[in-house]
């Protein structure tokens, strides 16, 4: 096998040997990320209502299934409702601060038990046992980073407290959202990621990112569309407005 | 290596081809489904043409500096926990599996799609050393579980009709499956759903790595993506080492335009980010990443006639507009990657003299190029493909024969006045309805499979004459 060193080299020597098809660059990044990230919040934030209503057409578009809580204490019982309509009993969540909501009590009231994901570092038994619970609940509940109105998209950093199956193993994915949360366009995202990577130690603890556009599908028979192949077959997203 | 070719030979490979009705009328359906799905997605997105030409540009910038970009980002997954192997050729990229599997004590293993790992025959590589490959993605599940090779880029499977893949899942079931998609969808997912539970590592391929943040990108629909990355001990994805970009930035512009390209959705359902193995305080996640740096020939086409294709993006537009494509399918190329920009892709990876036939394989009709997410000029290098051929004699005497002469005439305006008229003279016993149908000789060959309009009474150049 060759060496980071020998390879690289070697590389280096075929770049040096043409001057390329044309001259390029690569896409100009924002100079300051955090406070381009600042300043597309500020810009966006009197156009909510549209992004939130674009977004709401986009993700149902891609078969997504949107609702709208007047305040946090309205979530569990659409959760709830959605239970009731898979016939289940307990669901998987991030835990609490993750959410900015603890479910566990409310959702109670709905004959629901929720197994929240830890917010501290658990050892292997643990992490298998979590797995397991995942893999075993019909509902996920998790929130997101972002959400993009132009594709309909959800955008979901993993970390302490939000594993990524909670959004991936059960047949079922809730995602609760804010108006904070919103963005416009793909381009803004960028802006956004860019600010995350900037220190990712203090803006990011996790080791995955997913964008989520509707649930998992697939059209591999005979082209037929069809939903649920390995990921979820429905994905919900609940707005929730600030009380 | 990977020839399914090494059986019979190209022309054969396209008869069987031609006459196979069910995969006639599947790839017309089809490649008609993802051309219209492609252009109703950019019919409304007005960005779409500045974006394609900013990804071109990225593309080609990246080249400019792919050592700078190829150490950064190994720089950047060895920060977040990775590892780095290094591999000139498949042979070098497979052992780096091998050896990771005998090390770790790996007994099965779970793929989601992955062109690079089609490109070095992995799945024969680990069944030979004893480890169980479990291709995940649908359509490759469906090829693999027929023991067949993916005839489409994006849709491997679109060759198979639903009663043949309910035969292949009903087998594994132990339980006769209606040939239906979503019984079929449901049963496979179980199935399936186990596998990634149980195996020790996935492996995966990469659509982008991001230089700048260490990122391996991955694009899929189905989540088994997602699954490979998240759920088995170790993580490996291997990568041809055109797969890096500089920026999140630049990255963003390749999503906007890639899953339009494919599939003719806005995004693909999922895109997943890989930021090395699992990080203090999560739950889940690998406990190792691996990354294999593959070249296995492409380096060398950097200062080569090939560099753009090192652009390609694997969204396989290219392939539903390509008018051979759309007849043929993708197993009558005969090796991993089909269709136009195929035949590069296998120039590239395996020499000129393996694509002496499939060089030849196009009506250089530009369509390709038109849909390109990156604007590759796919005709450009076929023609030039087809010169080195002819430059370095690979190409058949009698070929290079009559390519030669047909120079000569069309060099020389009284020959071709010559010619013009001695061919409307020795064609006349064979003109039907103004078609050359059947020619005598050496000409026969060419007329078995396809006909040419008759030489005209009169040629343009006479008609201009009296015109004047």
């Amino acid at each position: 096998m060759p060496t980071r060193a020998e390879f690289l080299e070697r590389i280096g020597r075929e770049v040096r040997k043409t001057p390329g098809l044309f001259r390029a660059s690569a896409a100009e990044r924002p100079p300051r990320p955090q406070q381009a990230a600042d300043t597309v919040r500020r810009q966006l934030a009197e156009r909510r209502p549209q992004a939130l209503e674009r977004f709401r057409q986009e993700f149902e578009r891609v078969a997504g299934v949107f609702h709208r809580a007047a305040g946090p204490a309205a979530v569990s019982g659409i959760i709830g409702e959605i239970a009731r309509e898979k016939g289940a009993r307990e669901l998987v969540s991030w835990d609490p601060a993750s959410l900015g909501l603890d479910l566990r009590s409310s959702l109670a009231g709905h004959g629901l038990s929720v197994i929240q994901a830890p917010a501290r570092a658990p050892d292997a038994a643990f992490r298998r046992r979590h797995r397991d619970d995942a893999e075993r609940a019909p509902i996920g509940v998790t929130g997101a980073d972002f959400a993009v109105a132009e594709t309909g998209t959800l955008v979901l950093t993993s970390g302490a407290g939000r594993p990524r199956s909670t959004s991936l193993l059960p047949a079922t994915h809730v995602a609760l959202f804010r108006a904070a949360h919103l963005l416009e366009t793909l381009e803004q995202l960028g802006v956004m990621l860019e600010a995350l990577h900037e220190d990712p130690a203090r803006s990011m603890s996790g080791a995955m990112i997913n964008f989520i556009t509707g649930p998992s599908r697939t059209a591999d028979i005979e082209l037929t569309l069809t939903r649920g192949v390995h990921g979820p077959k429905e994905v919900h997203a609940i707005f929730v407005e600030e009380p | 290596m990977s020839d399914f070719a090494l059986g019979p030979p190209f022309s054969t490979r396209v008869e069987a081809a031609l006459k196979d009705t069910f995969l006639q009328e599947a790839l017309g359906i089809a490649t008609t489904k993802f051309i219209h799905l492609r252009r109703e997605s950019f019919a409304g997105f007005a960005q779409g043409e500045a974006l394609r030409d900013q990804a071109r540009t990225i593309k080609e910038a990246t080249l400019q500096q792919l050592d700078l970009h190829l150490g950064r980002l190994a720089d950047n997954v060895e920060r977040l926990g990775g590892h780095v192997h290094w591999a000139d050729t498949a042979d070098e990229a497979r052992e780096t599996v091998l050896r990771l599997c005998r090390d770790k004590g790996v007994r099965m293993v779970v793929k989601s799609k992955s062109m690079a790992t089609e490109e070095i025959d992995l799945n024969e590589a680990l069944e030979h050393a004893g480890v169980t490959p479990v291709e995940t993605d649908l359509g490759e599940y469906i090829i693999q579980l027929a023991h067949e090779k993916p005839s489409h880029i994006i849709a491997p499977a679109i060759h198979k009709t639903k009663g043949q893949i309910a035969e292949l899942i009903s087998a594994v079931a132990r339980a006769e499956l209606a040939a239906d998609p979503e019984v079929l969808t449901a049963a496979a997912r179980i199935q399936l759903r186990q596998k990634f539970l149980e195996a020790d590592m996935g492996i995966s391929g990469a659509n982008f790595a991001v230089a700048e943040t260490g990122t391996v990108v991955l694009v899929t629909n189905e989540g088994n993506g997602r699954m490979v990355t998240s759920l088995p001990r170790i993580h490996v994805a291997l990568m041809g080492i055109e797969k890096v970009i500089p920026s999140m930035t630049d990255l963003i512009v390749f999503l906007a335009i890639l899953a339009r390209s494919a599939t003719g959705q806005k995004l693909s359902s999922y895109t997943t980010f890989v930021r090395g193995p699992r990080q203090p305080g999560e739950v889940d996640g690998p406990d190792e990443f691996h990354l294999i740096l593959m070249d296995n020939g492409r380096s060398r086409q950097i200062a080569g006639t090939l560099r753009e294709a090192l652009y390609c993006l694997r969204c396989g537009a290219c392939l539903n507009v390509c008018p051979v494509y759309r007849q043929i399918g993708g197993h009558a190329y005969g090796h991993t990657y089909p269709g136009p920009i195929g035949i590069l892709l296998t120039a590239m990876l395996k020499g000129t003299e393996s694509v002496k036939e499939l060089a030849h394989a196009s009506s250089l009709c530009g369509a390709c190029k038109d849909v390109c997410p990156v604007r590759i000029d796919i005709p450009r290098m076929l023609v030039e493909l087809r010169e080195q051929l002819d430059r370095e004699k690979i190409a058949p005497a009698g070929e290079r024969a009559v390519f030669k002469a047909l120079a000569r005439v069309l060099g020389s305006p009284a020959a071709f006045r010559l010619s013009a008229a001695a061919a409307r003279m020795l064609q006349r016993p064979f003109v039907r309805d103004g078609r050359l149908r059947r020619l005598p000789l050496l000409f026969g060959r060419w007329t078995a499979t396809r006909d040419l309009p008759s030489v005209a009474a009169k040629t343009f150049s006479e008609r201009w004459k009296e015109l004047r």
